[in-house]
């Protein structure tokens, strides 16, 4: 019983990570129809960022959130307006290929820069987990959720009660329509953009003091990444969501009753079945 | 024997009937309008006939024998073709090639289907267009390419889906001489259709149909008297 | 004239090493011959009939572990276990094709992208079969002769040869293929998939067709892999990046054509190994850029640019005329 709960915590704390990567990809796809291949990599930059920020100026990963969440907003804001914005009104297959073009920029840039030494980010108050009700939880690990649980909360504030949130949902379910409401397309997607990118860089200096961290992180965590927004239903934010815990708790319950090695195998099928039998998602909230 | 029967058809998405319990026949050689407002089921109604989508419940029948469920392609080579409501070109490629493509599933050998091809398009007109890359042809002339398109599989049954909308006064009656030339051929023909004039001018019999469902049958003297069909176009007031 | 071109080439390529004695070219050549061979095949699925998939590895992997274990499990020779594990690979792509073309789009893409993540983690896993992720290794190859010569697999030339082999069979096959009566069937589902069914093509079993060729030749190109390199593990023959590599070849070189993916590969694969003696992955960096450039300004990849200003030459020295 104790390995159960055991498995539950762990799955629902690194999910709920797993699911604000989800959110920031989802929230691009349902309003630009781009399936950013280059997601994973903002995850890493946002993972290099709190690793050098700590290692350099001794900066607890955390606290610099407060820093390379609003910077990595602006850069997405940058790359959207200076790179995407040309081919966004082509073909969804053709914006796939160019931002799987880029993904591998960015991806061996960073190679480049800081070679492909695996790091780790080794905090002091972390030798010592939490143990409630005798559970086991990594102190970082535990840190994450609740920033994750404060920032998805605010996204989900700034989708519902504010105007341009609301104008992010109008522009993911009609472009169109949108359009004609007189919403500023442009705008919304550059502001789009830049929110999941923050997003995933968020989620990227929240783990990283939990994950290894090399220059192809992003490449794994992206594969992930469409699980939980196929399963979630491609555009919905709370499928995302949905779809990040599911896959997390996939993967601890995995780990432990059928096989580590398999664990990751699982996720893959799981992704082709629904693909194949339920393209709008689990909870049906997708568009397909 | 009717060419086309449907017997008691029915469609259903979630909880939502876009065809419930339809039965119809045509017979060789007519022409059959189907009409009914917006969201009346229609243009599902080709998708079923024509394996575009399962139906949920019913029979479907093309010269007697049952058609339900095959693939798209299986009842195109039975003979049965169609054009769609938003048309459906191979834009890259040229007119002439269009129609070539679907002569060639019928014809073995590409002569015999460029010859196939240039037959039909002179027929629906667009001769002089022959090279010209399909994406670029004026949107009445692409519903001309693709009723082209759907005469080079030399069909027995030809489902037309709304091909005069959008045109003016002037092409629907063009394409009405069109359409009774083509049945002339030896063509049966459904015409889904809301441009009125033309439906009234060129059905032999109508069905009329409202929420998925037919509320009437006839001729088209019978049908513009018929008081549910008036209801339904104009509401319960008038009638 | 124009038909002249393409046989010279093909005289050029096989006289090549009888000129070229330096391995460090000869084996730039055969690494260019092999990514040539990986975009024309690929490109069948992907330019002709419109259906980008991101998991070609799957093939590589199976025909190059294919080869290597009927070769030390049950003594076939490697030069007849690169056809069969060809077949095997066109085999596999049937239930596989069944199963991911029920996709459309960028769905297709992502579900072959999962095929072939299942396929390297099936690999890396079944120790009893591959031996996992420490790989096999031939640490010999059986002696055959070439009409009366013996073969030194020892040297860089009866490599090349093979896969020169290799590579304009692919080129003859999709030549082949382009031109029959599916060749124009796949510009239909190309154009409009539902469209080219309502006039009576049978989208899926040519989309089948099509990948089981693609795939004996990925399979095949793969199975050289394993004789050439003698070595191979779950991440050398299966890697995500395979798979994108070939995208980008095709892509960057003109999809829908059969000259362009050999284009392709000899830019970025030049490209590449120029890079890699300065850079160690700068080639990637390259790779991406390269895409990025070209979707945005070449859709038509270079080959397509190059054609298309070709024909405006040609109609202006008409004009003129």
């Amino acid at each position: 019983m104790q390995t159960f709960f055991q498995s539950l915590v762990s799955g629902i704390l690194t999910g709920s990570l797993y699911a604000m990567i989800g959110v920031g990809l989802t929230i691009i796809f349902g309003v630009m129809r781009i399936i950013n291949v280059a997601h994973g990599e903002m995850v890493m930059l946002g993972m290099f960022g709190a690793y050098w920020s700590y290692t350099l100026w001794h900066i607890d990963p955390f606290v610099s959130a407060l820093l390379w969440v609003p910077l990595m907003f602006l850069a997405g804001l940058l790359i959207y307006r200076y790179l995407l914005k040309p081919i966004v009104t082509g073909d969804e297959l053709n914006s796939l290929l160019y931002t799987a073009g880029l993904s591998l920029l960015i991806a061996n840039l960073a190679l480049f820069a800081w070679t492909g030494d695996y790091r780790t980010l080794n905090l002091p108050y972390a030798i010592e987990p939490l143990r409630p009700f005798g559970i086991t939880v990594p102190t970082p690990l535990a840190i994450a959720f609740g920033m994750a649980a404060i920032i998805t909360s605010g996204l989900y504030w700034f989708l519902n009660r504010t105007d341009t949130g609301r104008a992010v949902r109008a522009a993911s379910q009609d472009r169109e329509a949108a359009a004609l409401m007189g919403i500023n397309v442009d705008r919304i997607n550059m502001i789009t953009f830049g929110l999941g990118t923050a997003l995933a860089a968020a989620a990227g200096v929240l783990l990283v003091p939990s994950l290894y961290l090399f220059p192809s992180v992003g490449e794994i965590l992206l594969v992930k990444c469409f699980v939980i927004v196929v399963l979630g239903g491609l555009g919905s934010v709370p499928g995302a969501i949905a779809g990040g815990l599911l896959l997390g708790l996939v993967e601890s319950f995995g780990a432990v009753y059928i096989s580590v090695a398999y664990k990751d195998a699982i996720g893959f099928v799981i992704f082709l079945s629904v693909l194949l039998f339920r393209p709008q998602g689990l909870f049906g909230a997708g568009r397909a | 024997m009717a060419l086309l029967e449907l017997q008691n058809v029915s469609r259903r998405f979630g909880g939502l009937s876009a065809v419930d319990n339809l039965s119809f026949s045509v017979a060789p050689g007519e022409i059959l309008g189907l009409i009914g407002p917006n969201g009346a089921g229609k243009t599902t109604v080709f998708n079923l006939i024509t394996g575009f989508i399962p139906p949920s419940g019913g029979d479907i029948r093309f010269d007697g024998k049952p058609i339900a469920g095959l693939k798209p392609h299986a009842v195109a080579r039975r003979g049965v073709a169609r054009t769609f409501q938003i048309v459906k070109p191979f834009p890259h490629l040229s007119t002439l090639e269009n129609v070539v493509l679907a002569a060639l599933v019928r014809n073995a050998s590409r002569a015999e289907a460029v010859a196939e091809a240039e037959r039909t398009l002179e027929l629906v007109g667009l001769s002089n267009r022959l090279h010209t890359p399909a994406a670029d042809l004026t949107y009445a002339n692409q519903k001309r390419m693709e009723i082209a398109r759907a005469l080079a599989t030399a069909p027995k049954l030809l489902l037309l889906d709304e091909p005069m909308g959008g045109l003016n006064s002037h092409e629907v009656d063009g394409a009405c001489v069109l359409v009774e030339r083509i049945r002339a051929s030896g063509v049966t023909i459904v015409l889904v259709e809301h441009v009125m004039k033309a439906i009234m001018r060129i059905s032999h019999r109508i069905v009329v149909m409202n929420q998925g469902q037919k509320i009437a049958e006839g001729t088209p003297a019978q049908i513009v008297q018929n008081d549910a069909v008036i209801a339904a176009y104009f509401g319960k007031r008038r009638a | 004239m124009k038909r002249a071109i393409p046989v010279l080439a093909v005289v050029l390529l096989f006289a090549a090493p009888l000129v070229v004695k330096n391995p460090f070219f000869l084996d730039l050549g055969i690494v260019v011959l092999m990514w040539a061979t990986l975009g024309i095949a690929w490109n069948l699925l992907g330019g002709y009939a419109g259906q980008v998939s991101f998991g070609h590895a799957a093939f590589y992997g199976v025909g190059a572990y294919a080869t290597m274990i009927l070769y030390l499990r049950l003594g076939i020779a490697p030069w007849y276990g690169i056809v069969l594990g060809g077949l095997i690979g066109a085999l596999i792509s049937v239930p596989i094709g069944y199963l991911c073309f029920r996709l459309r789009g960028p769905y297709f893409s992502l579900a072959t992208l999962a095929v072939a993540e299942i396929m390297r983690l099936v690999a890396t896993n079944w120790d009893s079969l591959t031996a996992g992720p420490m790989g096999l290794l031939i640490t010999h190859l059986p002696p055959v002769n070439f009409f009366g010569t013996p073969i030194n697999w020892e040297r860089k030339e009866p490599f090349f040869y093979l896969m020169a082999v290799i590579a304009v069979a692919t080129v003859l096959a999709a030549l082949y293929l382009t031109r029959s009566r599916l060749g124009a069937y796949l510009a239909a589902i190309r154009e409009n998939e539902d469209a080219a069914e309502s006039i009576g093509i049978d989208t899926t079993r040519a989309k089948v067709v099509t990948l089981a060729v693609s795939a004996f030749f990925t399979a095949t190109a793969g199975g050289f892999y394993a004789l050439y390199y003698r070595y191979l593990d779950p991440d050398a023959v299966f890697p995500i990046s395979l798979s994108i590599e070939t995208v980008f070849i095709a892509v960057v070189g003109g999809l829908g054509t059969v000259a362009g993916p050999i284009l392709g590969a000899v830019f970025l694969t030049t490209f590449a190994e120029l890079f890699r003696e300065h850079f160690a992955a700068g080639h990637l960096i390259f790779y991406g850029l390269c895409m990025m450039l070209v979707i945005r300004f070449l859709p038509d990849g270079i080959w397509g640019r190059a054609a298309r200003w070709l024909a405006r030459r040609k109609e202006k020295a008409h004009g003129a005329a």
